[in-house]
């Protein structure tokens, strides 16, 4: 009983901690936005692609190595820090002055858009024309056969993948009981990607609350237009914030990944939605409740599958979060701001 | 009694068509496919359009409807009220299977309405987009559910009733009642509702919480009571979609009722224009028939060979998600804005007086 | 137009009563121990620089914002707490200062919106209402009778019935008559965002006209307008008030137009009453003299 509690209470947090990284990047767009950046998720989910590639490129000894480590994750997140830009410069900005809905609608598109188009079959394959017998490459939609050097592949498809190892499991702590029926276990990536979000959160509160950057997201969050008047670039400012969540995003969908030992493309619509409501329940636009929510919901989903079954796990958390905003629709931590009249 | 005249009329006219059309397959299939569409549209088209407020879960009243009647026809198939003979009796029943999912739909509606009470647009959104989910996942543990409601006394009938959902693996052997004239009789029921409701005072309101639910509540429109009402009529027609879905489908499980098809129906309503119902009846209609046509025209071309028509349903969704986002930023206000096509008619006749004769 | 004249109230004292109204947001108290009443057929006005809490005082009359303390009593019920549509109901109508029109419906639409159909549910509107306000049985009871009174409503919508298009015939009349009375009547099918400035104004006030008010709130209706336009205005709020035997509070930041009509005035500086009583006095107080000389001495002189 007390291993279950002990394991499951470790699971909890090794989930609640990735949630929050991507929570974090749900309010930090809203702070600033007052939006809810639908595609969040999805980006996070063309983030672990990219750390997929990286790693698949680099081959599996290299990528298992501490710089190939690194590696996967600094391309996955400058990779999704630009699709961030993107995202935000061509689709969210020119409909700033329009109305909430326009720019939910939109995301809404974005989102619909990466999650379905990544599981499209695109490869590029090199073959010999057989009647000029020049070779050329041609777009094809059949997977690539494993080993098949003349085929790459564009859009993954729809089917999972096996995510590559770039850390191999090692059991840190195993702790049993006297029977050896229970035990608890620790596993070295689950305190590495518990460290590394931690950090990646450290980091980010340091910026958000020391640095002139921070100080200008903080007060484009309280008032752009005013912010504009006092001479802060609001433009950049916003874009920053995208890039900043948007990789954040990555590392957190790759420490996931890590996790889950799997990539596919409706990931990140699902824990793009989990984050999304631990961000709401936390009190969205508040940087310490979305932690807050993130570690609160990775523990009731953990509840779940040890008292019940875990086919209810993804019903929880909307359970969760229709009763928090019956209860307290501001969040945990959030303020009520009336409607000015 | 003027006011009935466009039901004869349609009556009428459905059942011209039934007889001329009706024996063809092939067309009652897709018309019965289009005409869902257009019910799930125009119904979606009340909460989003008119009273502005931003449903993303139609799929889940769907499948209460689908569930309900589906199973209520499947537990009646046998039976038969004698006197009516058995095609009567079969359509009869079909009625009220349709009705009751409806109801019931509608009852979800109000359920999933009452937090509208508190919430603005985007978190309603992610709500209903939660029903939508809880929805699917209570339908695919329905085993599990009966299992546990068979002990409970009170319950163990509708422990049995829920019991044939089949989880995951859906109900099949549902009796195929849907016909063109049932199916498109519905499509003018909804219409018509959704006209002349947007007409009326009630609609007024409506849009009035749309433009600006301060103002509307100053001026003595209960909001609340508004929208949650605009939640259970939608919610109803999007029940009754289901049913009328569900006798014409081989099989329904819960993966006919996901997210997916809750978007599907969304990029309707916002391609034709939030507000117009002439809008989200275009909308549907072509975005139904567009992936149909793309699929015979890829099965003729591909000579038979079925793999490339299969790559127009895994296109469609990305389309979709392209779609919404160059409309919105394009022309926001989709193909017909707020307008209708009924309008010109009134138009038409306000200017036909001033000329002389 | 007697068809839109409110029925003659026979309840004595104020038709608004607002004792000691304070209403805070976090540790600011935007508006403190506010107190004022409005009978049938006065003209009050309710001044003050900017920011001085007059919208924040309208805001707390009409249950937008619930008074952190005091009490507002309409018609003589207690409102406190009450959704600002009921408190509508009770005869208490404002426009806005920031023009908050229904902007892509009609200005015929604008007004009829306002006005309730005179129409005869199954359940008495009254004690239906009544039956809300009480135990949880009662309320449920009052709230399922009310929906059936709703969802029969929109059945009759449905299904056009003689009833049901006598009620929109009438309610269209009114509104036409109201915007009549406001001079809009040859805007009647134009939409609400497609009016300029000032008849935009005036569409504001002819829709709160159609909730049938008998305490009618304006918060800057002369804002933005030429001087001719508000010297015509003027006479306008006072006509309102004869012809529909009205109570009117006018918030106004131009002192001229304030001295001109109102029989009465409240001044509020920072949340605070400095002043009360009639316009020639209130001139004279120092305590305004001040308030307004720092902002704006061009009115006060």
């Amino acid at each position: 009983m007390l291993y279950d509690l002990a394991q499951h209470l470790i699971n909890a947090v090794a989930s609640g901690t990735i949630y929050a990284l991507v929570a974090l990047g749900y309010t930090m767009v809203y702070g600033v936005l007052k939006l809810i950046n639908f595609a969040h998720g999805d980006v996070m989910m063309v983030g672990v692609y990219v750390g997929y590639a990286v790693a698949f490129l680099l081959g599996r000894q290299a990528a298992s190595s501490f710089l190939g480590f690194m590696a996967v994750f600094l391309v996955a997140m400058l990779a999704c820090a630009v699709l961030g830009f993107i995202i935000e410069r061509f689709a969210y900005r020119p409909l700033r002055e329009k109305s909430r809905l326009t720019a939910l609608i939109t995301a809404i598109g974005i989102s619909f858009a990466l999650s379905y188009g990544f599981q499209l079959d695109v490869t590029l394959t090199k073959a010999r024309d057989e009647v000029t017998q020049a070779e050329g490459y041609r777009l094809t939609s059949t997977p690539c056969a494993t080993g098949d050097e003349h085929c790459v592949t564009i859009l993954p498809g729809a089917a999972a993948r096996r995510f590559p190892t770039i850390i191999e499991s090692v059991e840190w702590v195993n702790i049993a009981s006297a029977d050896g029926l229970n035990e608890v276990r620790l596993l070295n990536w689950q305190v590495m990607s518990f460290l590394i979000a931690v950090g990646l959160m450290v980091a980010l509160q340091v910026l958000v609350f020391r640095t002139r950057f921070g100080k200008a997201m903080r007060a484009v969050s309280h008032d752009h237009r005013t912010a504009a008047l006092l001479g802060i670039p609001v433009d950049t400012v916003i874009a920053g914030t995208f890039m900043l969540g948007s990789a954040l995003a990555a590392g957190a969908g790759i420490l996931y990944a890590i996790k889950d030992k799997q990539v596919q493309p409706l990931m990140g619509m699902y824990v793009g939605l989990k984050a999304f409501v631990a961000a709401v329940i936390g009190g969205i636009g508040n940087l310490k409740g979305a932690v807050t929510g993130a570690l609160l919901l990775g523990l009731c989903e953990e509840g779940v599958v040890w008292f019940g079954s875990s086919s209810w796990r993804d019903a929880v958390a909307f359970g969760f979060l229709i009763i928090v905003l019956l209860v307290r629709p501001e969040g945990l931590f959030g303020r009520y701001v009336p409607e000015k009249v | 009694m003027k006011s009935f005249l466009p039901v004869l009329a349609a009556v009428v006219v459905l059942a011209v068509l039934q007889v001329t059309l009706g024996s063809s397959p092939y067309f009652v299939y897709l018309a019965s496919l289009v005409g869902v569409n257009v019910v799930l549209a125009v119904s979606l088209n009340i909460i989003n359009g008119m009273t502005g407020q931003f449903s993303i879960g139609h799929a889940g009243f769907m499948a209460v409807g689908a569930y309900v009647s589906g199973t209520t026809s499947l537990l009646l198939k046998d039976d038969q009220l004698g006197f009516l003979g058995p095609v009567a009796s079969d359509q009869l029943f079909f009625v009220v299977s349709l009705l009751l999912g409806g109801v019931i739909a509608g009852v979800f509606g109000f359920i999933v309405g009452l937090p509208s009470l508190r919430l603005r647009g985007d978190y309603l959104a992610i709500v209903t987009l939660g029903f939508g989910e809880i929805f699917r996942v209570v339908i695919q543990n329905s085993d599990g559910i009966a299992k546990g409601f068979a002990g409970v006394p009170g319950l163990s009938l509708l422990g049995s009733f829920i019991g044939q959902f089949g989880g995951a693996l859906g109900v099949s052997g549902v009796p195929q009642h849907s016909s063109f004239f049932m199916v498109w009789f519905w499509v003018f029921l909804v219409v018509l509702l959704a006209k002349r409701l947007a007409a009326s005072s009630h609609g007024r309101s409506l849009k009035a919480i749309r433009e600006d639910e301060v103002a509307a509540e100053a001026m003595g429109v209960d909001t609340t009571s508004y929208k949650v009402r605009a939640f259970v009529v939608s919610s109803f027609f999007a029940g009754i979609a289901g049913g009328l879905f569900a006798h014409f489908v081989p099989i329904i499980n819960p993966g006919s009722f996901t997210f997916v098809k809750s978007m599907e129906v969304v990029v309707m309503v916002v391609a034709g224009g939030l507000g117009s119902t002439t809008g989200a009846i275009v909308a549907a209609v072509l975005l139904t028939l567009l992936p149909e046509g793309l699929r015979s025209l890829f099965l003729e071309l591909g000579g038979g060979d079925a793999s490339l028509a299969q790559k127009v349903d895994q296109i469609r969704m990305p389309i979709y998600g392209v779609l919404l986002v160059v409309i919105m930023l394009t022309r926001s206000q989709g193909i017909f804005g707020t307008h209708e096509v009924w309008e010109l008619w009134g138009r038409w006749k306000k200017r036909a007086p001033a000329q002389p004769t | 137009m007697s068809a839109v004249a409110p029925e003659a109230s026979t309840a004595a004292g104020p038709l608004l009563e607002a004792k000691q109204v304070s209403i805070q947001f976090g540790g600011l108290t935007a508006l403190s121990e506010f107190s004022l009443t409005i009978s049938r057929g006065e003209l009050k006005g309710l001044i003050g620089p900017n920011g001085a809490g007059k919208t924040t005082a309208f805001n707390a009359l009409t249950g937008v914002y619930p008074p952190t303390s005091g009490e507002v009593v309409v018609a003589g019920e207690r409102v406190n707490g009450m959704r600002p549509f009921q408190i509508n109901r009770l005869g208490l109508a404002r426009t806005f200062q920031n023009i908050r029109l229904f902007k892509q419906l009609t200005a015929l639409d604008n007004v009829r919106i306002a006005i309730v159909a005179d129409s005869k549910p199954w359940f008495d509107a009254r004690r239906v209402q009544g039956l809300k306000r009480g135990g949880l049985a009662q309320r449920a009871v009052g709230a399922a009778l009310d929906a059936t009174n709703n969802y029969r409503d929109w059945w009759r919508a449905f299904l056009r019935t003689e009833g049901f298009l006598a009620e929109e015939a009438a309610l269209t009349k009114q509104a036409e008559a109201l915007l009549s009375v406001m001079g809009l009547s040859g805007r009647r099918d134009e939409l609400a965002s497609s009016l300029p400035y000032g008849e935009q104004r005036r569409l504001e006030v002819a829709r709160a006209l159609g909730t049938r008010p008998s305490v009618l709130l304006l918060d800057e209706p002369a804002a933005g307008m030429n001087t001719r336009e508000k010297a015509d205005l003027m006479v306008l709020i006072r006509q309102l008030r004869d012809q529909f035997s009205l109570g009117i509070l006018v918030i106004e930041h131009d002192m001229k137009l304030v001295m001109g009509i109102c029989e009465h005035l409240t001044v509020l500086d920072h949340g605070e009453t400095i002043a009360r009583g009639d316009p020639a006095s209130v001139r004279k107080d120092p305590k305004v003299i001040e308030a307004y000389l720092g902002e704006a001495p061009a009115h006060a002189a």
